[in-house]
């Protein structure tokens, strides 16, 4: 017989253990955080759009179909002759019956038109609330008119060097985006790095330079898992809701392959709320992430040998990793 | 004769409160009550001896009303002039339904609108699990009590044929989980918890769902996450199955793993514990408390964290034979004399005060 009260320490203590050891493998990178990131995101795209979407669907059209009454009653019976009763009943009430049921459906039919008139307006009231749901803090165009105000947004041309040296070893294609720095492109290109860039915001294209111009959360959507080498982020990171930035480096990570190079470039926070001044750095309360809270996250996503390095006037900071 | 009848929206013979309600109206019968069953929507096998709505006695002494769904029928009852007792077997919240199933959202609504509402009109409410009396408590009913489900643990023999096949297609660490593909039993955490056993520790294990369909949409979205997560050949889907052929499923399997978010009690748990199989289990709603000192009870469901579990039952012995004693332990407060016997004591109690 067990003793209740030493099995229930001792389970604790094996749970214990068994935290401990998870601990210990999500550390030394044995964990599989890139396959269940991507089962994580298959669960969130599948889950239905908005809720009751589906389902008020599917009611309506439960109702529609129970609408319809049958006035011919069954006759099937035990016995011939009651077979032959129930289908004399049936043959002269059968006025009767359809008289009722004909007013049955209909009614059926006129409740069912509101009905789908509510889930056309909560179909719309959904869509336009998932639209919101990425927008917690401001609303895009207040959010563009404060951010206007930042002069130098970091670029990518004072950490030219230092990405050409880690992404020029990759194989595959590498990722640019969203502030486009056609030089950068360029060298990556020259020392035969396969990469393309993707700006939402009109950029001269020129000519040999891959750019996409889209929206680089609609891009990232069509693209599919583990195809991308390396990425360099930038703009997002300075400019985005926080809920923006962690949505664009979840994407990056489910795109990337196994070992890819990836780096992020970020406005010092400090100097972004200098350049904003005291209003909008109040209000757009998303503010740029440090580039601890980027190293952060990237480790917990099992990323190696991460590296900090600030620019020379020290307004933005790059952070270059490997993916497991 | 003392009359206490009972309501019930739907009974069903093989479905847990269509089972507990069957029960207990033989524990009131033999109190030497008179009890009958009444319901809007009867079984075809259950006509004969359960009566339409319409039926009820307006002059019961008591009616008990199993509340597990919204449903009109819960009205008749609140509106009864007899004693009014409430079966709680909880209603799985709106938020964890809403997305899948837009019919059974709205009843789950309407259900938790009427256990708010009957807070004043109930006399006493009997609970399945402490989760759901404290419900009910915070919405200020004003007498509750626990006693559980009323249920049989099996005696039933494991079906020979599912058995063996199930024997001669083992593998590696073979997982088993018990209820219905719904979204609050969090199939797909289990499968991203398997996916990681198998990549770390065991590239054999196999994961056995057993239990009715629920929303389509959520079997369909647990269908694309095996294809996507590689597990087409490592997941199997057995329906619902007979009572024998669930023994052999609790025989042959490793470990019972339930990551559930919300279970107001949790039946499979206590049949997989009955047959001496290792449980592992997210703590969360009722789930901890069922278990009690039964099984491996995990404070979050990490897939890592999950995965090591189920691995350390699959290579520690002594473990394994630690929790398949303390299990069978624990089953045996569940035992049905038990749990009768402490429906009978709360029933001739509330009927005796004045």
């Amino acid at each position: 017989m067990s003793d209740s009260r030493s099995d229930a320490s001792y389970f604790k203590e094996v749970v214990t253990e068994i935290e401990a050891e998870a601990q210990r493998r999500a550390s030394s990178g044995e964990y599989p955080r890139a396959l269940l990131r991507s089962l994580d995101e298959e669960f969130r795209r599948w889950i239905p759009d908005a809720s009751l979407e589906n389902g008020v669907e599917d009611t309506i059209r439960g109702i529609e179909t129970a609408a319809y009454v049958d006035p011919a009653v069954p006759v099937d019976s035990k016995t011939p002759v009651g077979r032959c009763i129930k289908w004399v009943v049936r043959r002269l009430t059968y006025f009767y019956h359809r008289h009722v049921t004909q007013q049955i459906t209909a009614l059926g039919i006129h409740v069912t038109r509101p009905l789908r008139l509510l889930d056309a307006s909560l179909k719309s009231v959904n869509r336009r609330l998932a639209a919101l749901e990425d927008r917690l803090d401001v609303g895009t165009v207040a959010r563009s008119e404060l951010i206007a105000g930042i002069a130098d947004i970091s670029s990518t041309e004072q950490f030219g060097d230092a990405l050409c040296e880690h992404l020029e070893s990759v194989s595959g294609r590498v990722l640019v985006g969203d502030v486009l720095d056609v030089q950068l492109l360029r060298s990556l290109r020259n020392r035969g790095v396969d990469v393309y860039g993707v700006a939402s915001t009109d950029t001269q294209v020129q000519e040999m330079v891959d750019v996409r111009q889209e929206d680089l959360f609609d891009h990232l959507g069509d693209l599919k898992n583990e195809s991308l080498a390396g990425f360099v982020l930038c703009g997002i990171p300075d400019r985005g809701s926080i809920n923006e930035q962690l949505r664009v480096l979840r994407l990056l990570l489910l795109r990337s392959k196994p070992g890819a190079a990836i780096a992020v470039i970020v406005i010092n926070p400090n100097t972004w709320a200098t350049q904003l001044g005291p209003v909008a750095t109040d209000l757009l309360h998303g503010r740029p992430m440090h580039a601890e809270t980027w190293s952060y996250l990237l480790a917990r996503e099992g990323a190696l040998e991460i590296t900090i390095t600030e620019s020379s006037d020290s307004s933005c900071f790059l952070i270059a990793a490997t993916l497991p | 004769m003392t009359s206490v009848h009972q309501l019930v929206p739907t009974i069903s013979p093989r479905d847990a409160v269509g089972n507990h309600t069957l029960a207990l109206r033989e524990v009131i019968r033999d109190l030497g009550y008179d009890s009958e069953i009444f319901s809007m929507f009867r079984h075809p096998d259950l006509m004969s001896e359960t009566h339409y709505i319409d039926r009820l006695p307006a002059d019961a002494d008591a009616v008990i009303y199993q509340l597990s769904i919204g449903s009109p029928v819960a009205e008749r009852w609140a509106r009864h002039p007899a004693l009014k007792i409430a079966n709680y077997h909880n209603i799985t919240p709106i938020s964890l339904v809403g997305k899948w199933d837009g019919l059974l959202a709205a009843e789950v609504q309407l259900g938790r609108d009427q256990m708010a509402r009957y807070a004043k009109v109930c006399d006493h409410a009997i609970c399945d699990s402490d989760f759901n009396k404290s419900e009910l408590d915070e919405l200020g009913y004003a007498s509750t009590t626990t006693i559980p489900v009323l249920f049989d643990l099996s005696q039933a023999s494991p079906d020979k044929s599912t058995l063996t096949n199930l024997k001669r297609k083992r593998r590696g660490t073979q997982v088993l989980f018990v209820g219905r593909v719904a979204p609050n039993k969090a199939h797909h955490d289990l499968i991203a918890a398997v996916r990681t056993l198998r990549e770390l520790h065991d590239n054999d294990a196999h994961l056995h769902f057993v239990g009715t369909d629920g929303p389509p949409g959520y079997r369909k979205v647990v269908e694309t996450i095996i294809t996507h997560a590689g597990m087409r050949d490592h997941v199997t889907f057995h329906g619902s199955v007979s009572q024998e052929q669930l023994v052999a499923h609790y025989l042959s399997a490793d470990v019972f793993c339930c990551l559930s978010d919300h279970e107001g009690f949790c039946v499979p748990v206590i049949e997989a514990m009955h047959h001496g199989l290792p449980v592992v289990a997210f703590d969360s709603t009722a789930v901890g408390e069922t278990i009690g000192d039964g099984g491996l009870l995990l404070s979050g469901k990490n897939p890592l964290i999950v995965a090591s579990a189920l691995h350390r039952i699959d290579t520690d012995s002594n473990l394994v034979q630690r929790l398949r004693d303390a299990g069978r332990q624990r089953a045996n407060a569940f035992d049905r004399i038990v749990i009768q016997d402490r429906f009978s004591q709360h029933i001739s109690t509330l009927l005796e005060s004045p």
